[in-house]
């Protein structure tokens, strides 16, 4: 897995500071072409705002991030977007009184020629893409509000995809799912993973990080405190830098 | 309309909204009720006239309304604002252009909404980029803008408008006549038609769930019917200003309604714009996250309401003939009361032009009523207030039962 | 720190300014608390006020209570601690005022009631006289209608005035009523004086009488205005309408032949002599000594009040010329728009 292609994703000394609080102390971290690197730590590790710098809801105070390579500077969301990656944050970040493909489109909706929405084409897209996810989530035109939290994580995680992210970022997506929707996530980042789709996965649970990571960087007080190879390491090792800061073995 | 809840599925499936069907037999049993209560009067032709012309200014400023309420912002500014643009109107006509040049009062509209939409850009300002809410803004507006009116003509009433002016109110002069509105209402229901063909054909080559031919037949039949019966009872009214007993036809406040009402709920519906919109009302949160430029459309939507209200205060000022500082006022609790029963949620993320406008007229039915009844005034806000808090707690019970 | 200096003694400068100009100023100190000076003939009472009370080398001090009677209480409190010899209150409201005017006499300062009543006997009530305002709208739309279907359009339900005015025009009309030559076929109180709400008022009853309506007493020129806009819209226009306040509108309008008559009361004559009378009493005169005073028991309470009241004047057609020639209003402002055929006196 470990080479000397670019990385899809270089974080490269990136600080951010909020006042008097160091949010984020100069951080590296790499992704690849089809990996999932987890990024863990307790509340307050700086992982949520690492992810906010990655994906242009902030800009960064120092460091740089590097897309395949290029340099990148993220003015707003769009700029990520428009650098290939996409989030899902832990709020889901949808629109509770918009159907799916609403959402699926905002801020990049489909136009008829005459400039008004094109609604049904719209409909059409976004079924083929959830299609894919999940075959039994048909009835598109009812409101977010009116969802399980699987259709909900299925319509975040389908505007991830069908603008051809080949960076997805997944804040927390199993935290609020039961057994079998978490199943059905994890099948899909596993296939993702397959289809080349670099993710950086936050969660809090071992089993799922052991079950879809390759690789893990643990983070604490905003700075980070290793990078592993996830075969190498046992779930304990990984508590213990977690919640000790205690360093092991060799980074990939 | 964007979809409701499950509860209501079936509803949805046939494409009516439930909600605002409640609403209009709500209305229609208001009238049947006036109407013996009055022995038919208020069921006539110039009553129901003069019912249309007395909504519309109401209406017009609740369907910028629904957009700032839907937005989770408000504005309690717009009966001062109204009245400020309304005597800078009044005051351009009288006492710098002169009431008699043929373009004069065509400018003096201009600089109304041009003053409109500049203290909407003040308001929206504060409440976009500095983060002062907008309770607080236009609350310091509904002080400002009423003593800026004061302050045109020094208190004075400012009169005579122009005659051409004058027509936008509705009186003498004011109606389109029945060729024109026949017209319109022919136009008007062959243009529901074209939208419905069209929405049919659209869905059909995306292989997208249509409504029964039947559902979306009887809607046309309905809106049609309701547009072509409401152009036959205005052009039943006689004109008194004719001397050939010629039919009124729809007055000038309502065409310049309808062109607003359609106006907006075109963009809505179907803009991004209106999509933007109702996602901020929805999820303030996702709506930045998605990248979408909220401050902008902040600002925006108080520049709107700022224009609309501008419209509002030419057809009040051209209905009474003269700019006095004095109008508008209350004006903003009715907007908002004719916004919320229409069906507009406080909370933000869902609201409907048509039915603000509907709730518009019920609540000018039930003054236009009482009047005709005797009912002293007094009274008369009473009952309006108790059939607001009725609506916002049905509206409750319909959400609460909606929700999973 | 430092800044707290400079704000410390900025503030301090301002007060010894202040208080050297305040000890500069020869005479005494009359204060006028108004209720809503945003209505449109305040300004004028105001002027005329100010220079009468400068002129006997007294200061003009003022508050605007903006409609609020919690408000003008505090005002009232102000002007007393500002050191007002003589107190000229506009009451919101006749009885909610009390309490300040409770203060003054407790300060020994002497208040005289601005052109709206206050239920106390102490003070000296200033007005014209309003019932006189009803009779002479009501003699006038009853000469040029002596028969028919009248219509009452009153004033602000809340404001005192407007019931002394319609107990005036029934006054003149009672006889009238009774004798069945008046029909009265429909009345309404207008919030706030509103114009547009008067206008809406009279759509309707012109609506449920079938256009038969022959007259409207209307208690001012805004909602005369009003009123007139509807009858407008149903080609009504020119029937016996009735105003007051003189206008500028309204006399256009008497010009035109859509208003019968207007009241004027000319408030500078109201300002100056309030202003003339608040200068006496600071000098002690009590009010029953001001010239012209007489006791009036005409109020809600029925309460013997110390009064003074100016006529009010009625202008209709032919006598537009009293307005133009007392400055009031100009001859191009009150004829505009006049067809010259039809012209009144006053402006041909």
């Amino acid at each position: 897995m470990s080479d000397v292609r670019t990385p899809l994703v270089e974080v490269r000394g990136v600080s951010k500071r909020f006042g008097g609080l160091q949010a984020v102390d100069a951080v590296d971290c790499t992704l690849f072409e089809g990996e999932v690197v987890g990024l863990l730590g307790h509340n307050g590790a700086g992982k949520s705002t690492l992810i906010k710098l990655l994906s242009g809801v902030y800009p960064v105070d120092a460091g740089e991030i590097r897309v395949r390579g290029v340099a990148q500077r993220f003015a707003s969301p769009r700029d990520a977007r428009a650098a290939g990656i996409e989030t899902i944050h832990q709020t889901l970040a949808l629109a509770e009184n918009l159907d799916a493909p609403s959402n699926l489109f905002l801020g990049r909706e489909l136009r008829t020629r005459w400039g008004t929405l094109d609604t049904d084409r719209m409909e059409h897209e976004a079924r083929q893409v959830i299609a894919r996810l999940n075959p039994n989530f048909t009835d598109l035109r009812k409101p977010v509000s009116a969802m399980s939290g699987g259709q909900r994580q299925t319509v975040a995680i389908a505007r991830a995809l069908y603008f051809d992210a080949r960076i997805l970022i997944m804040d927390e997506p199993c935290a609020a799912l039961g057994p079998a929707e978490t199943r059905m996530v994890l099948d899909t980042i596993q296939r993702l993973k397959r289809e080349g789709i670099g993710i950086f996965l936050i969660s809090h649970d071992m089993p799922d990080v052991f079950e879809v990571c390759d690789r893990a960087t643990v983070m604490k007080g905003g700075a980070v405190v290793d990078t592993v190879n996830i075969p190498e390491v046992t779930p304990e090792d990984l508590l213990g830098m977690i919640i000790l800061g205690r360093k092991r073995g060799s980074a990939a | 309309m964007t979809p409701r809840a499950p509860m209501r599925s079936r509803l949805d499936r046939l494409g009516f909204d439930a909600r605002f069907g409640a609403l209009v037999a709500a209305l229609a049993l208001i009238w049947l009720a006036l109407a013996w209560a009055t022995d038919g009067v208020f069921l006539s032709p110039r009553n129901l006239y003069n019912l249309s012309i007395q909504t519309c200014v109401t209406a017009i400023a609740a369907c910028g309304m629904v957009y700032l309420i839907v937005a989770r912002q408000i504005d309690l500014s717009v009966g001062s604002l109204m009245a400020f643009t309304g005597m800078l109107v009044a005051w351009t006509q009288t006492n710098w252009l002169g009431s008699a040049g043929a373009m004069g009062w065509l400018v003096s509209i201009g600089v109304g909404l041009l003053a409109g939409l500049i203290v909407g850009a003040f308001q929206g300002w504060w409440v976009a980029y500095r983060g002062v809410p907008a309770f607080v803004v236009t609350l310091a507006g509904y002080l400002m803008w009423r003593g800026a009116a004061f302050l045109v003509a020094d208190g004075q009433t400012l009169a005579p408008l122009a005659d051409a002016y004058q027509r936008l109110g509705g009186g003498q002069d004011g109606s389109l006549g029945p060729a024109w509105s026949w017209g319109l209402g022919v136009a008007g229901v062959a243009a529901l038609a074209a939208q419905t063909v069209a929405k049919r054909r659209s869905r059909a080559r995306y292989g997208a769930r249509l409504a029964p031919l039947w559902a979306d037949a009887l809607k046309l039949a309905v809106s049609g019917g309701a547009l072509l019966a409401f152009v036959a009872v205005v052009c039943a009214y006689p004109d008194p200003g004719s001397d050939a007993g010629a039919g009124k036809g729809l007055g000038l406040p309502v065409l310049v309604l309808l062109v607003v009402a359609l106006w907006l709920d075109v963009v809505a519906r179907r803009t991004r714009f209106g999509r933007h919109v109702w996602a901020l009302g929805g999820n303030p949160e996702a709506a930045l996250l998605a990248g979408l430029p909220t401050r902008r459309l902040l600002l925006q939507l108080f520049m709107l309401m700022g224009g609309l209200s501008a419209v509002a205060a030419v057809i009040t000022t051209a209905r009474l003939g003269s700019g006095t500082h004095s109008i508008g006022q209350m004006a903003e609790l009715y907007v908002i009361a004719a916004t919320v029963i229409g069906g507009t949620s406080l909370s933000g993320g869902s609201g409907s032009i048509a039915g603000a406008i509907v709730g518009a007229l019920l609540i000018q039915t039930l003054d236009n009523g009482m009047v005709l009844l005797d009912v002293a005034s007094a009274k008369r806000q009473i009952f309006i207030g108790m059939i607001l808090i009725a609506a916002v707690w049905f509206d409750g019970l319909y959400n609460r039962g909606a929700r999973r | 720190m430092k800044r707290k200096n400079l704000v410390l003694g900025a503030l301090l400068a301002a007060a010894l300014g202040g208080a050297c100009t305040a000890a500069a100023a020869k005479g005494d100190v009359i204060g006028v608390s108004w209720s809503n000076f945003q209505e449109e003939r305040w300004k004028r009472d105001e002027a005329a006020l100010k220079a009468a009370i400068e002129a006997a080398g007294d200061r003009y001090v003022s508050a605007d209570a903006q409609g609020s009677n919690e408000k003008q209480l505090a005002d009232i409190d102000a002007l007393l601690t500002k050191g007002a010899k003589v107190l000229i209150v506009l009451a919101m409201d006749a009885q909610a005022v009390l309490p300040g005017v409770n203060a003054a006499r407790q300060a020994g300062v002497p208040v005289l009631a601005y052109d709206r009543l206050i239920q106390d006997p102490s003070v000296l009530y200033l007005s014209f006289d309003n019932a006189e305002v009803g009779r002479i709208q009501a003699r006038a739309v009853l000469a040029a209608k002596p028969r028919g279907n009248y219509v009452f359009i009153k004033g602000s339900p809340t404001d005192s005035n407007a019931d002394v005015i319609h107990a005036g025009q029934l006054e003149v009309l009672k006889p009238a009523i009774a004798s069945g030559a008046v029909k009265v076929v429909g009345e309404q109180y207008t919030d706030g004086w509103s114009p547009e709400l008067a206008q809406r008022n009279m759509e309707q009853l012109l609506t449920r009488n079938a256009n038969k309506v022959d007259a409207v007493v209307a208690s001012n020129d805004g909602t005369a205005g009003g009123a007139i806009a509807a009858l407008r819209a149903q080609n009504l226009t020119g029937i016996a309408v009735s105003g007051q306040d003189a206008d500028i509108a309204a006399l256009n309008r008497v010009a035109r032949g859509e208003q019968t008559v207007t009241v004027w009361k000319d408030s500078r004559e109201l300002g100056r002599t309030a202003g003339r009378f608040a200068v006496l009493l600071a000098e002690h005169t009590k009010p029953a000594a001001i010239p012209g005073a007489q006791v009036w028991s005409g109020g809600s309470k029925k309460l013997p009040i110390e009064t003074v009241f100016l006529k009010p004047v009625a202008v209709t057609r032919d006598q537009l010329k009293l307005v133009i020639d007392a400055g009031w209003a100009s001859k191009a402002q009150v004829c505009a728009g006049v067809a010259a055929a039809s012209a009144p006196p006053a402006c041909k």
